[in-house]
């Protein structure tokens, strides 16, 4: 023990550790989770221009009247545009379905499921492609890359139940600057959208996934009606059935075949209809029927597996008429694609982050000079987009310079870096074409030259856009590299303080107490603690066992109590016949930590079988479950009990502290009023949603939550001002013992007990209000576990308070933080991001907030590990710390070092490894089937608790920073004036 | 059946005792060899009489199994290590005996508790599947320690909190013990992996990774005592 370090030292190595994981750990979030790189506005009709450096907008172009603005797009781009689109999204089906798989059709059974489809691409009038989805295969992003043709990141999945409208330039927003009617039936995840952007709409939600009929029949009960309108030019259909049907019984389920022949119906009747408007000369309706995403064998969704990723794209209605099936049913192209080709088909620009290529087969009935400039068209708005996104694509050597010095040559070899390739590419299709434009008076071309232009175009597409796509999902090495190193680094600095601590508090421990606790060799319990942190690295590899954490917390935080147990067991005394005094006292205290040990694991036991959480074996029962069954009174009951059990013990354990003073009175006091507020509101409100939502509940939660937050800061402000402070007090708590260990000069000089008392008063304040406000935001289901977490953590409390010395500082933390864990899936939380509680996020919210409700779902979904983090500083107070006290160095710092130090950086340390070890499990699992469904979603939560743990430890810290200081101050100046106030 | 035997075991069994009462507390090395080879051929008797005779295993028939291991281990565990029991002035064989078997029931609630608070499932399709478990697990680890040391508290503490056994006698009953614990304590590992394999189910893996600790620990605690008789040998050469 060369050097000690000193408490300033601390601290600064310790923030210095933090502030480097949160550089690194954001640098990697920013490097993993790609941000779209989206160009902001709309296209205008600039973009039927060629791309020039000193591109003049004319601005007054773009606030033209919907009607010019279509004669003038029409004008300008000189391709004929259809009239009405029918675009029918049918969620789930894999394009396999319709068009079989590997040069093979699908399987009979599938084919007669859908036998007018069958008709339809059999004989030509349909033309149908396997367009392949970007993961996250789930449904918003989907639609997203649908109508913009950009490629979402997984940030958009996150953030999926924050449903925001799409504010990028996409197909709808530029059919509604044409001034199309819109008409919406289907699943109401267009509304959140495109808030207001259609005429009439009927939205289902995707929620009650259990029904596979009504679903659907709400969306086809408007059909006939809208169909016989014709004051709509786009009508947007929406089917959920199938999903559900797959979500329910998989691909192969019954309901399948059943489903496929409604969908079919649907398809006929449209496609009928179609008909006979275009012979009554209603003019021509295209009807594009895609799916979202595919499934898998189980009807799951979500991953990047071929058979997720498989999605429909079936062009009904296309002048041109194919009839060789064989042809065209292998066509793969990108769903993305899909958005370039509908805007070109209906002569609208391309939307500004469009990279989709058109697909090629749509076009074959328009003239060859059509058909060049929607491929230019193309090119130009892709060139756009990597102009902005490769700032080296310089002016020079594109298109603005006119390209007559090559005129003639002939198409060159093309290599190099990205930016010269794609110039190159460009350049020859542009040759190329002009070379026709100027032949093309003389129509003296040929059908290789045409084709020959028609490649050109599509390697400078297909690589340009290849390019544009995979820089979405590209990870920059550098950023993700350098996250690494810094968490790493982080990682490192905090195991070394801890480390370093141990190293300092214990060799002198062991010196000190050598005669009593003797040898110090290995410790069941804290070898344990270090295998747990081993098994939780290894799990993380396994997607399954990411799936199913709770298990891995709940057997470990058990088989952690069955160790405390056979620990306490040791210690009894062997032959009970002697009962001297002392040993009276030794069979006590050993009674009581046993008694809290059993409490421990009985409480921790219910929590488990409160939540059957995860994914695989959610259907098996819970308690929940039951209780639900049993009605909503039983859960009301069991919420009135558990609040009132939570508040006496509370204000028990407060009376505890045998300071029948005045200031604890008042506390106290003012913690029931919040409390008996809180369960009047229960009584009150928590009866239906309708109630619960009113204007006067929202009031009453809003007092609610005031006055809680009063209490509490108040107490955390004014309590070690008002502390009495007695000079020669012996300490009254219920561990007596400890005061003899601290000499009396220290004991004199600094008001360690007075401390004591103000931070068990004050983290009983904290933890009083963490609990209530849990018992007014979770769900009324929740209450009990809620009430059960409070017990566990006064069973620690108790336990680890006549626990003196036998038990290092660091595994009681670690297994405080552990507790909270098992805790937080006992809530019902899990890895997915399904189990948030949204609904209560809105809780005591007059208006919509986006960051308010964050707050909340934040605190409600880390009721439970916030909820430890904050026991710490009660745990501070009923920790006998003392013994590590030097003497001869005794000042405020090394007070307040022995004090803080581990309850601050072991739940940083236990977390650092965590994420450390599962950014690096996430980097090695990049291109593993379950990233974005299983790892990406953990990642987001062992982020956020990162955040929750960082919130912990700095409030612990800053109370008890604060008590202390302030407690010294008065200390002192009552000292120098020698007045005691009592 | 059960009581049959008993007492034809205890006429069998009553010559060797005089010989083993000389050393007080520690056997032979060959002797403790012997217990655990019985003890393991048991074992394997009743897995391969599952298997052959009544054509079920673990897997299909878990309850069954278990109820067959426990039945035929059952009077083979209590009648030798009733044989090594302490005091041997003041305690018959007989009562040796019936310790072990009024311990059985008590260390089968001791080891069904104990795996309900680590989360073994309680619900009435359960109850027989964990019944028969932890009457097995209690043959594993209390019955021994119950014939052996009656209600002397400072032996159970020794063995079971602490894990310092002295002498070979300890040894047998502590190592086995533990090793079949711990080996339940691993064999639950599996069990939330979405293999969708039959034998995830409770008790199933728990039972092989019980059985696995037990036959693992019985080598290893053979090696050990076989270690510590040469090396007593040495010494007194």
């Amino acid at each position: 023990m060369s050097s000690s370090l000193t408490c300033t030292k601390l601290t600064l190595f310790t923030i210095a550790g933090v502030i480097i994981q949160t550089i690194g750990l954001s640098l990697f979030v920013y490097g993993f989770f790609p941000v779209k790189p989206a160009l902001s506005g709309f296209s205008g009709p600039e973009s039927f221009l060629a791309p020039t450096c000193n591109s003049v907008h004319n601005q007054s172009e773009r606030d033209l009247p919907p009607d010019q603005l279509k004669a003038l797009y029409e004008e300008l781009s000189g391709i004929p545009s259809f009239d009405r689109l029918v675009l029918m999204v049918i969620d789930g089906l894999p394009a396999e379905f319709v068009l079989g798989k590997d040069h093979q059709p699908p399987s009979k059974a599938l084919m007669e499921a859908m036998p007018y489809i069958q008709s339809l691409l059999a004989n030509g009038a349909a033309i149908g492609y396997h367009a392949k989805a970007a993961p996250p295969t789930v449904t918003m992003p989907r639609l997203k890359a649908i109508v913009s043709g950009a490629i979402g990141g997984f940030l958009d999945v996150a953030f999926n139940f924050n449903t925001q409208a799409l504010l990028d330039d996409n197909l709808l927003g530029q059919f509604l600057k044409f001034g199309w009617k819109m008409v919406m039936l289907g699943d109401e995840t267009w509304l959140k959208l495109f808030p207001g952007l259609f005429i009439r709409h009927d939205g289902v939600s995707s929620f009650f996934v259990k029904d596979t009929v009504q679903v659907d029949q709400n969306v086809s009960r408007h059909l006939v009606d809208e169909l016989s309108r014709d004051d709509w030019d786009l009508l947007i259909l929406h089917y959920l059935g199938l999903d559900h049907v797959g979500h329910i019984g998989g691909r192969n389920s019954i309901l399948m075949a059943p489903k496929l022949l409604e969908m079919d119906e649907v398809v006929k009747m449209i496609h009928t209809s179609i008909i006979m408007n275009q012979e009554n000369g209603q003019g021509e309706t295209l009807l594009v029927i895609v799916s979202d995403h595919g499934m898998t064998e189980n009807g799951n969704h979500g991953g990047s597996s071929y058979e997720e990723t498989d999605s429909l794209a079936l062009f009904v209605g296309l002048r041109n008429h194919i009839s060789d099936y064989a042809s065209y049913n292998l066509n793969t192209v990108s769903q993305v694609d899909i958005a370039p080709t509908l805007a070109l088909l209906f002569g609208v620009p391309i939307p500004k982050n469009n990279v989709g290529v058109l697909i090629s087969g749509t076009f074959e009935s328009f003239t060859d000079d059509q058909q060049l400039k929607a491929l230019e068209l193309n090119s130009w708005q892709l060139l756009r987009l990597l102009q902005a996104q490769l700032p080296g694509l310089s002016c020079e050597n594109s298109p603005c310079d006119s390209f007559s010095h090559d005129q003639g040559s002939r198409k060159s070899k093309c290599n190099g870096s990205m930016e010269i390739m794609v110039c190159c590419l460009y350049r020859n299709a542009v040759v190329l074409h002009n070379s026709w434009k100027s032949k093309d008076v003389s129509r003296s071309y040929s059908r290789e030259d045409y084709s020959s232009i028609v490649a050109a175009y599509y390697e400078f597409l297909k690589t340009a856009s290849e390019w544009l796509s995979r820089r979405v999902t590209d990870k920059p090495v550098n950023l993700l590299a350098f996250g690494v190193a810094a968490m790493l680094l982080s990682c490192l600095i905090l195991l070394c303080l801890i480390f370093h601590i141990c190293k300092e508090f214990y060799c002198r421990e062991t010196q000190h107490f050598d005669s009593i606790s003797g040898m110090y060799t290995w410790n069941l319990a804290e070898t344990f603690i270090l295998g747990v942190m081993l098994i939780l690295v290894i799990s993380m590899g396994s997607s399954s066992m990411v799936e199913e954490e709770q298990y891995i917390w709940h057997f470990v935080t058990s088989t952690l109590d069955l160790l405390l147990l056979r620990k306490t067991m040791q210690s009894l005394p062997a032959e009970k016949s002697r009962s001297s005094f002392r040993l009276y006292n030794g069979t006590k205290k050993i009674g009581f930590q046993m008694c809290s040990i059993f409490v421990l694991v009985i409480s921790g036991r219910t929590l488990r079988g409160w939540h059957q959480g995860g994914v695989n074996w959610t259907y098996l029962p819970d308690i929940s479950k039951w209780l639900e069954q049993a009605g909503s009174n039983y859960i009301k009951l069991i919420q009135l009990i558990s609040g009132l059990l939570m508040i006496s013990l509370c204000l028990f354990s407060l009376s505890l502290l045998g300071l029948r003073r005045k200031l604890v009175m008042v506390v106290g006091f003012s913690f029931l009023v919040s409390g008996l507020l809180l369960l009047q509101h229960i009584m009150l409100y928590q009866e239906n949603a309708f109630v619960s939502s009113s204007c006067s509940a929202t009031l009453w939660v809003q007092i609610i939550f005031a006055v809680l937050g009063i209490a509490t800061i108040g107490t955390f402000m004014a309590l070690p001002w008002l502390m009495p402070i007695c000079v020669s007090r012996t300490y009254s708590g219920h561990d007596s013992h400890m005061s003899t260990s601290v000499p009396i000069e220290i004991q004199k000089k600094y008001p360690l007990l007075e401390l004591k008392d103000s931070l068990f008063v004050t983290g009983w304040a904290y933890m009083f209000c963490w609990c209530l406000l849990q018992l007014l935001l979770q769900q009324p289901i929740n209450s009990a576990p809620i009430l059960l977490l409070l017990v566990q953590i006064f069973a620690i409390m108790i336990y680890s308070s006549y626990w003196g010395l036998h038990h290092k500082q660091w595994v009681e933390i670690a297994a405080l933080y552990y507790l909270g864990m098992a805790g937080h899936f006992a809530l019902g939380n899990s890895n997915t991001l399904a189990t948030i509680d949204v609904a209560g996020a809105f809780i005591g919210m007059s208006s919509y907030s986006t960051l308010l409700s964050g707050i909340l779902m934040f605190i409600i979904t880390y009721a439970s590990p916030i909820l430890f983090l904050l026991s710490m500083v009660m745990y501070i107070s009923v920790k006998d710390t003392s013994y590590l006290v030097i003497p001869q160095n005794a000042d405020s710092g090394h007070l307040l070092k022995i004090m803080l130090a581990f309850p601050c950086l072991v739940p940083l340390g236990v977390n650092s490894i965590l994420l450390t070890a599962y950014t690096v499990v996430l980097l090695l699992m990049r291109n593993h089937l379950f990233v974005w469904s299983v790892f990406s979603p953990k990642y987001l939560y062992v982020c956020a608790t990162t955040v929750c743990v960082y919130i912990g430890v700095s409030s612990v810290a800053g109370t008890m920073i604060y008590s202390f200081l302030v407690l010294a101050l008065r200390k002192r100046m009552q000292g120098s004036s020698g007045i005691d106030p009592r | 059946m059960k009581t049959n035997a008993t007492t034809s075991s205890v006429k069998a069994s009553a010559e060797p005792e005089a010989e083993v009462s000389a050393s007080s507390h520690s056997i032979s090395a060959s002797e403790a060899l012997f217990v655990h080879l019985i003890s393991g051929l048991g074992l394997g008797l009743a897995v391969l009489l599952a298997h052959y005779v009544f054509s079920v295993n673990l897997v299909s028939h878990p309850s069954l199994t278990l109820r067959l291991i426990w039945v035929i281990e059952c009077p083979i565990v209590i009648l030798l290590y009733s044989r090594y029991r302490k005091n041997r002035e003041d305690c018959s064989y007989l009562k040796a005996v019936g310790r072990g078997l009024l311990g059985l029931p008590v260390g089968a609630l001791v080891s069904a508790l104990g795996a309900i608070a680590l989360g073994t499932p309680v619900g009435t399709q359960y109850f027989s599947k964990t019944i028969s478990w932890s009457l097995m697990m209690s043959l594993f680890t209390i019955v021994p320690a119950a014939s052996v040391f009656g209600v002397s508290w400072k032996d159970w503490q020794r063995i079971f909190a602490h894990t310092k056994p002295v002498g070979s006698v300890d040894l047998i009953i502590c190592l086995p013990a533990h090793g079949a614990v711990i080996g339940a304590w691993f064999g639950a590992w599996p069990m939330p992996l979405d293999w969708e394999r039959p034998w995830q189910e409770w008790p199933i893996c728990v039972s092989y990774g019980a059985i696995a600790g037990y036959l693992i620990a019985m080598v290893a605690s053979s090696c050990f005592i076989l270690a510590r008789a040469t090396l007593q040998h040495v010494k007194r050469d």
